[in-house]
């Protein structure tokens, strides 16, 4: 048997889109600004690998990302605070199974795109179709 | 008093009992699942008493990709329930799977254990957690809050005056069982049931979730998942009684994660030392186990010849899951006997199984505990002695003896290259008050390494000395210490064996245990080896 391999990413993009009630909730316990927009990052696959109990976590950089999920072209998360960007400009995307072993993939994490002013934000269902 | 005394004749846990029971299925129709989902299409009929209503899990978890009726905001409650017929009131066991394929419906997995234990007397239940299934990470938090709102779900029958379960339900016996993530999550869920709130959600029920405060016996973890969630306070520590069984030939969860969540919970409080918060924890170490066989509809993740039948695994669950039960929810506490020591169950497990186990009391006083640092070994606080290696290389590790994920508990190393040698621990008996306790406790295991030869069990001598009487006893004479299993992949797991020398057999050789003064490993039995020791503890 081989020991599993870890996902191969496409491509990464960050779309905004609109919070939902329990982001909102979750901003303001965490004391962040009311926000009109959070942070859709997709991770596109190459391909998915198969569901399994074990799991490989994603880090940008330094940082694990706490939860992720599966969309119909790869995983996505949600960054809530726009300072993410900024903290992790530049690093590289990273999967680990254990905190120890880690697998760099050579993509890095796509930069926020500005959010104007009056425009209306998506749902994020609808950003994940 | 020898095990046979002390269990009486038991009778095997693993084989029903006498009283007759009802299987039914609970829900919250409507539920249109689409055909390809169409193995949940069952519990949109539901038996008409059993209805639920739905939970908003949004704050903790999305949903995956498959086409669910329902979305974050208004997840089912639904399961298959074993009910024993009679008055009750029934002590519960609630089991939940783990990650798998979300168009599979896992939930009646483990239906196999929940008929046992009602053939026992305890209402049993599988509760549906597929809709968290997929390809997702992070989301073992929100397992925990289904697993405990299924729960809610039964306060309220038992509530509920013209309901069929109305007082039927006994709310302070109740053992949470999880596989894989869902193992992880019942970790949680004990951790959860005593908070007011996480994070911005709170538990009170003015927003549908909670309140909890659960009368946990415990929480049985089988080949869980570790720090997949991490709450904002740290890795979870498991605060109630705690059971883990995890497989050698585990091709999913190949690094034994739980051994960590093992590890963390009920261990000893360095600023306070001799306190212990009643609580127990065992281990089941079962070689050739895999994955997926501990769940009937699960097809096996390893190819075929690897892992052990999968009736020979469901029986090992049944035997012990079934003790685990007995013990907690019935008070049968004979059954205890079986979580300290494995080998009472020989004759219920399959033949030739070789398991390794770990037991640690809620009463206890630790020897030597190797959690002061990685400084040479010393007898722990409050224990006063000295530690001598003569001949032996001692040396206290940080490393995880599962390998993979980091870990905070210090192993003793001793490895020696001639017979002979030793490790000499000497007390103060005025700092051991031995004598009320029940048995000398040490958790002990053999690597892989060259120095021990592969397939042989490791053997030593344990001296215990009062005065001028010494008692010797061969580590094999208390169980066996078995040469690593090889692993599917990775690196071979070192799992220690808890070694329960009796103290009745001490006084039997004339050891006084109120004036005990040394207790030494002799490594007379093998020319060379290496072994690790987590404690030596006087325990219960």
């Amino acid at each position: 048997m081989q020991l599993p391999e870890p996902p191969k990413i496409a491509a990464v993009e960050v779309v905004p889109a609109q919070p939902t009630e329990a982001d909102r909730a979750a901003i303001a316990h965490m004391g962040l600004k009311e926000a009109k927009a959070v942070y859709v990052v997709k991770v596109r696959l190459k391909a998915k690998p198969p569901v399994t109990s074990m799991a490989w976590a994603l880090y940008v950089g330094d940082e694990r990302v706490s939860k992720y999920w599966e969309y119909k072209d790869g995983i996505y998360f949600v960054v809530f605070d726009p300072q993410f960007f900024v903290r992790h400009k530049g690093k590289r995307l990273r999967f680990s199974q254990n905190d120890t072993d880690f697998f760099d993939t050579d993509v890095e994490l796509a930069p926020a795109p500005s959010v104007a002013e009056g425009n209306a934000m998506p749902l994020q269902s609808d950003v994940l179709n | 008093m020898t095990v046979a005394e002390e269990t009486g004749e038991l009778r095997n846990p693993g084989l029903p009992g006498i009283d007759e029971f009802d299987t039914l299925i609970y829900g919250s129709p409507p539920l249109a699942y689409p055909a390809t989902l169409s193995q949940y299409v069952i519990y949109n009929t539901p038996d008409p008493a059993y209805v639920t209503g739905r939970i908003n899990v949004s704050a903790f978890a999305n949903l995956g990709s498959a086409p669910w009726p329902f979305t974050n905001t208004n997840v089912p409650l639904n399961g298959h329930i074993c009910i024993p017929r009679g008055r009750g009131p029934f002590p519960l066991a609630v089991f939940a799977h783990g990650n798998h394929n979300p168009f599979e419906n896992s939930t009646p997995g483990y239906l196999y254990l929940c008929q046992l234990l009602a053939s026992h007397g305890i209402i049993a239940a599988t509760i549906d957690v597929n809709f968290l299934n997929g390809f997702n990470f992070g989301e073992n938090d929100a397992r925990a809050i289904v697993h405990l709102e299924h729960l809610k779900q039964f306060r309220t029958w038992d509530s509920t005056a013209a309901h069929p379960l109305h007082g039927k339900v006994a709310l302070n016996r109740i053992l949470i069982v999880g596989h894989s993530r869902g193992g992880e999550a019942v970790g949680h869920a004990s951790f959860f049931n005593r908070l007011a709130a996480i994070g911005a959600v709170i538990l009170d029920g003015s927003a549908g979730l909670g309140p909890y405060r659960f009368g946990l016996s415990a929480a049985a973890a089988i080949a869980p998942t570790d720090r997949q969630f991490i709450p904002a306070t740290g890795p979870t520590v498991v605060p109630d009684s705690y059971f883990i069984i995890h497989g050698s030939k585990d091709s999913d969860v190949f690094t034994f994660e739980g051994y960590h969540t093992y590890e963390r919970a009920h261990a000893v409080d360095l600023a306070n030392p001799t306190v212990s918060d009643g609580k127990f924890k065992a281990m089941l170490w079962v070689h050739k186990a895999n994955h997926n066989q501990f769940n009937s509809v699960w097809a096996p993740e390893t190819p075929p010849g690897v892992a052990m039948p999968r009736p020979s695994q469901e029986q090992i669950a049944r035997v012990h899951l079934g003790a685990l039960a007995l013990a907690v929810l019935l008070d049968r506490r004979k059954y205890f006997a079986v979580l300290r020591d494995h080998a009472l169950a020989t004759a219920w497990d399959p033949a030739g199984t070789e398991l390794v186990s770990q037991y640690q009391d809620p009463k206890r006083i630790f020897v030597q505990h190797n959690q002061e640092g990685l400084a040479p070994p010393v007898v722990s606080l409050p224990v006063q002695g000295t530690v001598a290696a003569d001949g032996v290389a001692a040396a206290r590790q940080l490393s995880a003896l599962v390998g993979g994920a980091p870990t905070t508990t210090i192993t003793l190393r001793l490895a020696w290259n001639s017979a002979g040698t030793r490790l000499l621990l000497q007390v103060d008996p005025a700092t051991l008050p031995a004598e009320l306790y029940k048995a000398i406790a040490l958790r002990v295991g053999q690597s892989n390494e060259a120095a021990n030869t592969v397939n042989r069990d490791q053997d030593f001598t344990l001296e215990v000395s009062s005065g001028s009487r010494t008692a010797a006893f061969r580590a094999s004479s208390l169980h066996r210490l078995l040469f690593p299993d090889p692993p599917p992949f990775g690196a071979a797991k070192i799992v220690m064996q808890t070694l329960r020398l009796p103290v009745a057999r001490l006084v039997e050789c004339g050891v006084d245990p109120s004036d005990l003064r040394s207790i030494a490993l002799v490594f007379d039995r093998r020319q060379t080896g290496v072994v690790y020791t987590g404690d030596l503890q006087f325990t219960n």
